[in-house]
């Protein structure tokens, strides 16, 4: 990491403590945070996975909507790095996806399709529970800067922050309904995807990016965009 | 006014009752100036039952038609759209020559028909009847068509999980994002809430005999499009 991006990773969590400060958009925190992974540290790309209340986990918010992408994150989480950070806690590091065992077959074919070589799956922690993973995808083999990684653990913990609200942390009901209420975004999320992409006959991707153009512009929440064009309260 | 209270309370009754196809059939006799109510699956996606029958009248008139294969309840169900019959007496002969002619004798005076549907798939009725001649208005058609899209949700529901369908089973994360992104097609498609969208492509999926996935797939592909006219939704491949 170099000057500039230790500048600009202190402004990212600048916003990103200002962010947290009011009433605000889990999926859209979480969206800076791959965001910033890709854009900040040596990532090609990047997404979020949230266990759901049988602990399946399911992708939040990714770096790209393309279908290949979300894929490859899921099959990660079925039988990959992904899950098994997930289980253990523990970060994975993964330096040369081409040569891991064959229990991750799918997952290593769908990530080399893809031009990805060289993964990290990062566990969302809360004390001893974990609540999902922060993976890191990159186009060359090799291990990631030291740096890199722990800038992204700490990127992890403002997310499990940001999901969990830090004064609601003692409830574990509280915390699977947070959980619940940031997954159940996602859903309408893609709800509205699909509304938009019917609307203004455009493929599901680029449905998402009109969505989250449409949200910016108006300086307003994702997920609440999504609500309303999923309620038809709202056109695009 | 007096009849748009009952017919309010007669759709808390349906909302309130998703697994007691009885209650529908009281809903039904308390809005509209009618004898005996019937609501019945028929054709091959559920096949062909009755599901509740006020009295036995009813009942009688649902077995004639599933016996015969002709009747209002099949038109209704075929067409997806309300038969009337106020004069059966009159009418009825020349469009279902041997139904007709064994209600008339049993003194039924008239017949209304409603379907029982899903997005495109058509699987029953509900018939309903008087032994005096009597007509519904274009409000009491409306009501009790809206008073039948409710039951048809139920119904379907129902039916699909007595069937033992889980939509979640075996289905991946990634599947489920689809389903979702393809229940934002179809509801924009057909203006339904998000809810009945999916219970669209389920039941879609049931009656051509695929999964959920596929026909999701089909969704965001363009190959399966809904479309609707009124309060019929037609599938176009």
């Amino acid at each position: 990491m170099n000057d500039v991006t230790q500048r600009e990773l202190l402004q990212t969590f600048s916003r990103l403590a200002d962010t947290l400060v009011d009433d605000y958009d889990v999926v859209d925190l979480l969206q800076v945070l791959v965001d910033s992974c890709r854009d900040l540290l040596d990532t090609t790309a990047a997404g979020i996975l949230l266990a759901d209340s049988q602990g399946r986990l399911e992708l939040v918010v990714s770096t790209s909507e393309a279908s290949r992408l979300v894929e490859m994150m899921q099959l990660s989480a079925e039988a990959g790095p992904c899950i098994e950070s997930f289980r253990s806690g523990r970060r994975v590091s993964v330096p040369d996806i081409e040569h891991t065992h064959d229990e991750w077959l799918q997952f290593r074919g769908a990530a080399l399709a893809q031009g990805f070589r060289s993964m990290d799956a990062l566990p969302l922690r809360l004390r001893d529970a974990t609540i999902g993973t922060l993976n890191l995808l990159r186009a060359a083999p090799g291990d990631a800067p030291e740096d890199d990684i722990m800038a992204a653990q700490a990127f992890a913990d403002v997310a499990t922050i940001g999901i969990l609200h830090e004064r609601s942390i003692r409830e574990s009901e509280v915390l699977s309904q947070q959980l619940q209420a940031a997954l159940n975004s996602r859903i309408v999320i893609e709800q509205a995807k699909g509304v938009v992409s019917h609307t203004r006959g455009v493929p599901i991707d680029e449905a998402f990016t009109l969505m989250r153009d449409y949200a910016r512009s108006h300086n307003l929440g994702l997920s609440s965009v999504a609500a309303r064009l999923v309620d038809r309260s709202l056109r695009l | 006014m007096a009849v748009s209270a009952s017919f309010g309370s007669a759709i808390e009754t349906i909302e309130r009752a998703p697994d007691q196809p009885e209650r529908y059939c009281e809903a039904f006799l308390s809005v509209f100036p009618i004898t005996g109510a019937a609501v019945s699956t028929i054709g091959e996606v559920l096949g062909s039952e009755t599901l509740a029958a006020s009295d036995a009248q009813s009942a009688r008139i649902d077995e004639l038609q599933f016996d015969l294969g002709e009747g209002p309840c099949w038109d209704a169900m075929r067409s997806a759209l309300p038969v009337l019959a106020p004069a059966i007496r009159t009418t009825g002969p020349k469009k279902w020559p041997t139904f007709a002619q064994s209600v008339i004798r049993e003194g039924v005076s008239s017949l209304f028909a409603f379907p029982l549907t899903v997005g495109p798939v058509r699987f029953g009725a509900i018939d309903l009847y008087s032994a005096a001649p009597v007509r519904l208005s274009d409000t009491q058609t409306k009501q009790a068509g809206a008073m039948a899209e409710m039951v048809s949700r139920h119904v379907l529901r129902r039916a699909l999980t007595s069937i033992g369908e889980d939509p979640e089973a075996g289905i991946s994360a990634y599947s489920r994002r689809l389903i979702h992104q393809a229940s934002g097609v179809v509801l924009a498609q057909i203006d339904v809430s998000a809810d009945d969208a999916r219970l669209v492509i389920q039941g879609q999926a049931f009656a051509v005999g695929k999964s959920m996935m596929d026909v999701a797939q089909e969704i965001l592909d363009g190959r399966l499009r809904f479309t609707r006219d009124g309060s019929r939704i037609e599938v176009a491949e």
